[in-house]
């Protein structure tokens, strides 16, 4: 076998790219054998870790419970037993690991329980001082961990919160701005929506849904005045402002949706017809009626799905004018129609289109 | 020629076989660099999502799932109430029964209570026609579903008669053995509504092997690894595909494939480009490469998504056979959509598409095993004329198999740090002995089968899709 010494000189010797070769290869060596040490030793922590929680989350899960069901009839103060286990927890909380499994806790709790449980939840973050460290995340240099704080105070309704939270409605990450947007709506319902006023970074789709949801679960509420909002030069908003009318069943907003109808936007366009139609505007068919042609295709399929629901027999002509319309859809929608007020003619037009292309869409619409 | 040009020829073959090497060796580092940055920043982002809201959302878009079958009498019935077993509400499945020769349909029929309906599909894109009809259970606990029944037309065709009934804005395009997880749909769903300023228009999920995993009533309970030592070693593979490569084209929005297995798109935009084209056996990367082309064209800002989480399992070829035929077929369907598309490649119009993606799928994917079968029949001839500077070539050897069993160690610590699927005691020992081992095993055949493919494009026209014999998932 070769001396370490003799290697040592034969790599010596080799041509300079031979020596970063192999110069390579050895760190790329124990690089290799470093990971999969590593690899070993960190697999085996974290299985212990996991059990290690485990074991916490059982004890926390059991104590909590023990908790819940020490509440005394009067639910504004706590029993004895519950302030014993709140001290418990005290020690338990400091630690990050361990407050993130009662936090978890609780959360799957808040989801399970309503009323009164739900408060008690509530009390039981608020007097252990876990709230604390959701507004010490506030002032973190990481987005994520405000984000993360921020959920924790609306999962919690800590309305105590909300001058910490304002600052974060503008924030430049879209993921805190919706989390400080759903605190400010999950505490205060529509008022909590004046954000809305002054919002210049647009909403994605995802952020409103998640919105619309939360204003669902709050019981009696009033409605606010939405005319501002869909007059918005946010995109977004009006966008938002559409759902709400439609979700809110905003008849006193037909006139601004009117206006809407000839927004510069297409997809505020397309919106506001289905709005309409939900709201029965019958106002707006005969001004779209006027304009069909110079209406994109997709408003022109949205008027005809408006029209399927507020047709008159005087709109008999229109909708004949469009039977054998290029696009299918309206074809399909303007036969329909057309089944729907005179079934004569509809059957009279099946008979001579018999055999032309269109016979299979006659059937289908005739068996409807 | 002279002994001095000889040499020269020589010279300028070493340095084109290092260069490519030394800029394959930098390509997988700059994407793994890049796969951690999105990884992380993945984690972050979701590490406080809340998917309640959209399950149960009345304005969360509606999803289509269409399943293209063709004899999968076998598991059918129970791939089928896998699909309709999503969390996600607002969503409909179509199974597109592609004329099937054994008895797919009448097990649907009686597992599923259907019947026969009118129906009327708008041709927007041109299928072969319909067979038995279209079929939908009487059981309102099926509502969910529909079942197409037409002439057989291949995958792509049946996926097309699906884009063409889907009412809905997106479609998931899914292989029908699939095993879909309950959340999937919720989180596929994400990228298209959380983006702001550009268009989601296709988000492709990682594809984990179910090979010895245990699945009952099409959920996922345990995750082992296999035995074999192919599907091993296949494991390895997509794990460096999907959590380090597909993870850094996404973060580069290069992304020019999104498996076939599983994907959801914009239907406006797939329609709009035609559907899938029947003509080639990939066509899944090629529909996204014709996606991506025509948003470049109409210089609308797009992307095209990428979700690491574990969300569909597929079973992964055991054999050898098997293994070679689905490879030569991956090889085929990457030379035709690159030959296709052409136009694309170091096209400036293209931005990043024609400049980045296009160049490196060509390089290191199409034309990578043809130069790496010419540098050995180089090394061949050099052994035969004893020409063989052993103080390179073994340098060379030893850096290049060390820097692949560091990379797969790479993937193998990425999985660890994310979705840490191999829990059990032992595994991550498996996991390092494979690294070590894949290399031998699984990329000689991957060349052999990428060689076949090049042959059978150009020197057998009329091979198609080779067959992959299932055995089906296994079920505890």
């Amino acid at each position: 076998m070769m001396e370490p010494q003799n290697i040592l000189t034969a790599y010596k010797n080799f041509p300079h790219l031979i020596q970063i070769t192999w110069g390579t290869t050895a760190v790329l060596i124990i690089a290799i054998v470093i990971l999969t040490i590593n690899l070993k030793f960190w697999r085996a922590a974290k299985r212990k870790k996991e059990a290690n929680q485990q074991k916490a989350q059982a004890k926390f899960e059991s104590l909590i419970l023990e908790y819940l069901y020490s509440q005394n009839d009067n639910p504004n103060y706590l029993s004895t037993k519950q302030l014993v286990i709140i001290d418990a927890f005290a020690h338990p909380i400091k630690v990050k690991w361990k407050r993130r499994i009662i936090v978890k806790i609780l959360y799957n709790l808040l989801s399970e329980v309503s009323g009164e449980m739900s408060d008690i939840i509530k009390k039981f973050y608020f007097r252990t001082g876990l709230y604390k460290y959701a507004l010490f995340k506030l002032k973190s240099k990481k987005w994520e961990v405000i984000g993360k704080g921020i959920e924790q105070l609306t999962r919690f309704k800590i309305i105590e919160a909300h001058q910490r939270v304002k600052p974060f409605l503008n924030h430049p990450r879209d993921e805190v701005r919706k989390e400080a947007h759903i605190y400010m709506v999950s505490l205060f319902g529509f008022e909590g929506l004046s954000f809305l006023n002054t919002i210049e970074e647009p909403m994605s789709e995802w952020a409103q849904i998640e919105i619309l949801e939360t204003l669902q679960e709050i019981e009696s509420q009033e409605f606010c005045d939405i005319k501002l909002w869909l007059k918005s030069n946010n995109r977004s908003v009006v966008l938002f402002a559409l759902k709400l009318a439609k979700i809110y069943n905003q008849f006193e907003v037909n006139e601004t949706l009117m206006e809407l109808l000839s927004h510069p936007d297409k997809d505020i366009r397309v919106q506001t017809i289905e709005v309409l139609t939900h709201l029965y505007g019958i106002e707006a068919k005969e001004m779209l009626k006027a304009n069909f042609n110079d209406l994109s295709l997709e408003e022109q399929i949205s008027f005809f799905k408006l029209l399927e629901k507020l047709v008159m027999p005087n709109d008999e002509p229109f909708v004949e004018k469009h039977l054998f319309h290029k696009n299918f859809e309206i074809q399909l929608l303007a036969l329909k129609i057309l089944k729907s007020i005179n079934l004569d003619k509809f059957l009279h037009i099946k008979e001579d289109t018999e055999k032309s292309s269109n016979s299979d869409i006659l059937e289908y619409v005739n068996n409807l | 020629m002279d002994t001095s040009t000889v040499n020269i020829i020589l010279k300028i073959l070493h340095y084109l076989f290092f260069g490519f090497a030394f800029l394959a060796i930098l390509s997988y580092i700059v994407l793994s660099v890049i796969s951690a940055k999105e990884s992380i920043e993945y984690l972050k982002k979701n590490s406080f999502v809340n998917y309640k809201d959209i399950l149960s959302s009345s304005m969360a878009p509606t999803i289509t799932i269409i399943a293209p079958a063709y004899n999968e009498s076998l598991n059918i019935v129970e791939n089928v109430r896998s699909l309709l077993s999503n969390h996600y509400t607002k969503y409909n499945v179509i199974i597109v029964n592609d004329g099937s020769k054994d008895d797919s349909l009448e097990k649907l029929i009686e597992a599923y209570d259907l019947e026969k309906v009118d129906f009327i599909i708008n041709q927007k894109i041109k299928t072969k026609p319909l067979r038995k009809g279209v079929f939908k259970s009487k059981n309102p606990a099926f509502e969910k579903l529909l079942v197409v029944d037409k002439e057989n037309g291949g995958k792509a065709d049946a996926l097309n008669i699906g884009l063409n009934i889907s009412k809905s804005k997106y479609v998931a395009c899914i292989d029908v053995d699939c095993l879909l997880l309950e959340d999937a749909l919720q989180k596929m769903i994400k990228p298209f509504l959380e983006q702001t300023e550009k268009r989601v228009i296709a988000a492709g999920g990682v594809i984990r092997i179910a090979n010895s995993c245990k699945i009952q009533g099409g959920r996922l309970l345990d995750i082992n690894l296999p035995k074999n030592l192919i599907v091993q070693s296949q494991i390895l593979e997509y794990l460096r595909a999907f959590l380090l490569g597909r993870m850094a084209w996404s973060r580069l929005n290069g992304l020019l494939v999104i498996s076939g297995a599983f994907g959801i798109f914009d239907k406006e935009i797939a329609i709009k480009v035609g559907g899938y084209d029947t003509n080639t056996v990939g066509e899944d990367m090629e529909l996204i490469v014709r996606m991506r082309r025509y948003m470049e064209e109409q210089n609308e800002p797009y992307l095209v998504s990428y979700i690491p989480d574990p969300l569909c399992w597929t079973e992964a070829p055991d054999n050898y056979k098997t293994l070679i035929s689905q490879r030569n077929r991956w090889t085929r369907g990457t030379i035709e959509t690159l030959r296709k598309h052409r136009k694309i490649a170091f096209n400036k119009n293209y931005g990043a598409f024609g400049l980045l993606s296009y160049p490196y799928w060509l390089f290191f994917e199409r034309l990578s095993p043809i130069i790496e079968t010419i540098g050995l029949v180089y090394f061949g001839i050099l052994l035969a004329l004893q020409e063989v500077r052993w103080e390179y070539a073994l340098s060379f050897l030893v850096l290049a198999y060390t820097f692949s069993v560091l990379f797969s160690l790479v993937a193998i610590y990425s999985e660890e740090f994310t979705f840490h699927q191999y829990k059990k005691k032992g595994n991550g020992f498996k996991l390092i002995l494979l690294a070590a081992l894949e290399p031998l095993i699984l990329h000689p055949i991957i060349l052999y089968a990428a060689l076949k493919g090049n042959y059978d494009y150009y020197f057998n026209k009329t091979k198609k899709w080779g067959t992959m014999t299932r055995k089906g998932l296994a079920t505890a």
